[in-house]
């Protein structure tokens, strides 16, 4: 019933996002049709190029228009790669999206051992180590890691692989199953291929990663101190329960729920955010797709990109709210 | 280089445990084989004759597809070739001759060249591709500047002899057929992809490589990569040394040029002055530059317009403009500046060439009083964005030195999807861009950028006497008569100044050392036909 009524409430937020990008694709200046025609077309090829492409209709016939091809599954064509947008987005959505979880997973790994190490003993070095990790990956913007990781560990070590693309260029990609490099890699048990991509996607998974690691350990180690003084775990330590079973079985676990409204906000910004990180490392991600069509005036990506993004946002807080009723069941009842 | 190349190797070899130990050779062999060039952007069509393609589809139809000739080409004195706009030589025409006073052009082919499909290459297929080309917007608009229109003029002789008829004897003519607008594509397989809707397979075409020239599309990943297969039966010229070749797209300068320094990429297209500069002392690459000189770097006037429709005005503005300041800053010193000759009169008949300005503010000064604005006046200097490494700079030199002859500008950044649009309908009175010409002949310029009513009439200029000069020059084939016409045409540039020229750019490329054999051709792209390694000691 919850998730039923959530994926209601999330069809008229795609409505509105794709009404406003129309709005916004059609009212910003720049013709797609002279950028189009080369230099020495004369005004009325022009014209007839406009026409061609549909755009000397009244802005709501062409709303309305539009509207009616979204529900059919057409999302438009792109003028400057000449594909459906459908095409090219799911193309490049896998490379975006694997991306984005390895990132997540590294921001994971060291954001909450750290934010909870930190609230465990306050005012120790773990501490003082966890607030410094924060500032300094939250000061540094994502270009400028990326730009001083590739300059450090490619051109002065040679330690990382070369930050262009997913592969290296002379390593065969492995048969397209799910879209993610190293899944397909294990499945066709090649390990030149899942080699490659994982070097490939060390970079910029950790210049994405040490921006999102801030939050995440801050809002861990807030919501830790705050669970470790409260009465429960007073009650547990004076009752003798063993530190471990104590920490990990009660504590983290009603402290979970801020933590987890952080990740989703983490996890939507990555994926949105990350057109930097692929323009830096000619990454092929549905990011630098918009923006290469935004550039160019082409609005049918840029309105598919903005509606993918809405519409993967309503999942993740959906699976935000899901996770959050399964680790305190007191989320989401009415008060 | 080495080490990562060895750890390359030995994974490979460990990986392939039970091959001998010829593996690791083999794969050293084939990395020699392979070249990588990365860019900035990505071709986004197989369509020589298409619409909106982008400068590295040229690049594209240039290898895959073949045409009746090719430019020649001439050595540079840094090691590097560049093509010889006035020598011809046959690709897919083993020759050709020229008869009847220049009005009648007949190639013969091949006999045993094939396309990619192993289809052979007949005079249908040649005539077929170039009604194509003259009946498609695109290509139409440049092969007509060489009296190729009409489908009437293409005749087959016999299957392997092709006639072109000229109305009368053109100079541009060839130099049209060598362009990639005159490629040659697979006939029969175009129409068999061709829709009534649309008869020459535009649509299909531009997903679908249709040729037979000396490559072959492996693998196109639209917006990232290309993979070009060396077309191993290509007849049209020596068999390339180059097996295969990737065409990367990497947005960040710096980036390709840490992967040409570290060795993991050949060549690196699109470096800005800066990188170049900071490469040059590096000997483990090598840097070339190339004077381009059917190019050039200018500021526009809108000469329609008040204030820069009076001509007084526009000379106040070239006589302060901060010349050296603007080469040096923005250009960095790269190219050849055209400005500060020493007299209003040509003495030669090459175009661009320098102009009689330099920085004389006191001239520039009198000069407005002249006009009326003796207070000076205000005004926009635009740049496009797409553009802002030489235009962002150039701007705010030009606001500083206008400032001191009393001339308020305000900068506006246009992205460069307005740009054309803004240039085509004249709605900026001053601005800086660069632009190109196909072909190197003064007239031809004159043609393009200082009369017509499109795009490319950047100073939207008029001038019936030009007009006139220009016109008779055309056609003119008494070399002293042309020189005369065209010397008179620009002291009348000079004069009217519509567009104020700074300096001609230079092609940079950056390469790996052991490259050899590069040969720059007009639209800058790798051609990886004649490309060899010299062998790694």
């Amino acid at each position: 019933m919850l998730i039923l009524r959530r994926i209601l409430a999330t069809l008229p937020i795609l409505l509105g996002a794709a009404v406003f990008t129309f709005v916004l694709t059609r009212v910003l200046p720049g013709d797609a049709a002279s950028f189009l025609a080369s230099g020495q077309a004369s005004p009325e090829e022009i014209a007839a190029l406009r026409a061609q492409l549909g755009l000397d209709r009244p802005l709501h016939a062409q709303l309305m228009h539009y509207l009616m091809q979204l529900a059919r599954g057409d999302w438009g064509q792109s003028f400057t790669t000449g594909q459906a947008v459908t095409a090219d987005l799911l193309q490049r959505l896998p490379a975006s999206l694997e991306l984005t979880f390895f990132a997540f997973a590294l921001a994971l790994a060291i954001g909450v051992p750290l934010g909870v190490a930190a609230a465990v003993r306050p005012g120790s070095w773990v501490d003082h180590l966890c607030r410094a990790v924060c500032t300094a990956g939250s000061c540094a913007p994502t270009f400028v890691v990326g730009l001083l990781l590739i300059y450090g560990f490619y051109f002065l070590l040679g330690w990382a692989a070369e930050p262009i693309g997913r592969l290296d260029a002379l390593v065969a990609p492995p048969p397209t199953r799910t879209g993610f490099l190293l899944i397909d890699a294990a499945l066709a048990g090649d390990a030149a291929a899942w080699r490659s991509a994982l070097a490939h996607l060390l970079l910029p998974g950790i210049s994405m990663a040490l921006f999102s690691v801030a939050p995440l350990a801050r809002i861990t180690r807030s919501s830790m101190l705050a669970v470790l003084g409260s009465d429960f775990m007073r009650t547990a330590r004076a009752l003798g329960l063993p530190r471990r079973q104590a920490l990990f079985g009660y504590a983290l676990r009603n402290a979970l729920l801020p933590v987890l409204t952080t990740l989703g906000m983490v996890f939507s910004y990555m994926l949105g955010a990350n057109v930097v990180v692929e323009k830096l490392f000619a990454w092929p991600g549905i990011g630098s797709y918009a923006l290469d069509a935004l550039m160019a005036s082409d609005p049918a990506p840029v309105q598919g990109f903005v509606l993918l993004v809405a519409a993967l946002f309503s999942l993740v807080n959906l699976g935000v709210d899901l996770l959050g009723s399964l680790a305190d069941p007191r989320a989401g009842e009415a008060p | 280089m080495q080490r990562r190349h060895l750890l390359q190797a030995g994974s490979g070899a460990g990986f392939l445990a039970a091959i001998p130990a010829i593996a690791p050779l083999v794969h050293a062999q084939t990395r020699q084989e392979t070249m990588r060039v990365l860019a900035e952007g990505a071709p986004n069509s197989r369509d020589p004759h298409g619409e909106g393609v982008s400068r590295e589809s040229l690049g594209t139809f240039t290898n895959i597809y073949d045409r009746l000739i090719n430019f020649d080409r001439v050595g540079l004195p840094s090691g590097i070739f560049k093509y010889d706009y006035t020598r011809f030589k046959g690709e897919l025409a083993e020759r050709f001759e020229v008869s009847e006073g220049g009005r009648v052009l007949t190639f013969h082919l091949r006999r045993n060249a094939t396309f990619h499909d192993g289809a052979p290459v007949t005079a249908a297929d040649v005539k077929w591709s170039l009604d194509r080309a003259v009946s498609l917007p695109a290509s139409k608009r440049q092969l007509s500047t060489g009296s190729l229109t009409d489908p009437a003029q293409f005749t087959v002789v016999d299957a392997h002899t092709l006639r072109i008829t000229l109305p009368r004897a053109d100079r541009y003519t060839l130099p049209n057929l060598a362009l990639t607008f005159a490629s040659i594509l697979n006939a029969e397989l175009v129409k068999k992809n061709a829709t009534p809707q649309d008869p020459w397979g535009a649509q299909w075409v531009r997903n679908n490589a249709a040729g037979g020239g000396a490559y072959k599309v492996e693998s196109w990943t639209p917006g990232q990569q290309v993979v070009y297969a060396r077309f191993d039966e290509w007849k049209s010229g020596p068999l390339p040394y180059v097996k295969r070749a990737i065409f990367q797209t990497v947005p960040t300068p710096a980036t390709r040029s840490a992967a040409l320094q570290r060795g993991d990429a050949d060549a690196a297209l699109q470096l800005p002055p800066k990188d170049i500069d900071a490469l040059s002392e590096n000997k483990a690459v090598q840097v070339h530059s190339v004077p381009v000189t059917n190019s050039f770097r200018f500021i526009a006037f809108n000469s329609r317009a008040k204030p820069f429709d009076d001509v007084r005005v526009r000379q106040a503005v070239a006589y302060a403009l901060p010349y050296t300041s603007l080469f040096r800053g923005a250009s960095l010193g790269h190219g050849q500046p055209l400005f500060g000759a020493a007299s209003a009169t040509p003495a030669t008949s090459t175009f661009p060439q320098p102009y009689p300005y330099d920085t004389q503010l006191q001239k520039a000064r009198e000069l407005l009083a002249q006009a009326g604005h003796p207070q000076g006046f205000k005004t926009s200097f635009s740049y496009n964005v797409g553009d802002a490494t030489i235009g962002e700079p150039a701007a705010l030199l030009v606001q500083e030195a206008l400032r001191r002859v009393g001339i308020e500008v305000s900068i506006e950044k246009v992205p460069g999807a307005q740009w054309g649009t803004l240039q085509t309908e004249k709605k900026l009175p001053f601005y800086i861009d660069s632009s190109s010409a196909w072909f190197n002949d003064p007239d031809y310029f004159f043609r393009i950028f200082f009369q017509g009513d499109w795009r490319w009439n950047f100073g939207a200029f008029d001038n019936a006497e030009l007009g006139a000069l220009v016109d008779a020059a055309r056609w003119e084939t008494d070399k002293a008569k042309y020189d005369a016409a065209i010397r008179k045409a620009i002291q009348i540039a000079f004069r009217e100044v519509p567009i104020v020229p700074l300096w001609l750019p230079s092609y940079d490329i950056a390469l790996q050392p052991d490259l050899a054999n590069f040969t720059y051709y007009i639209h800058g792209q790798v051609d990886f036909r004649p490309l060899t390694r010299n062998a790694r000691g």
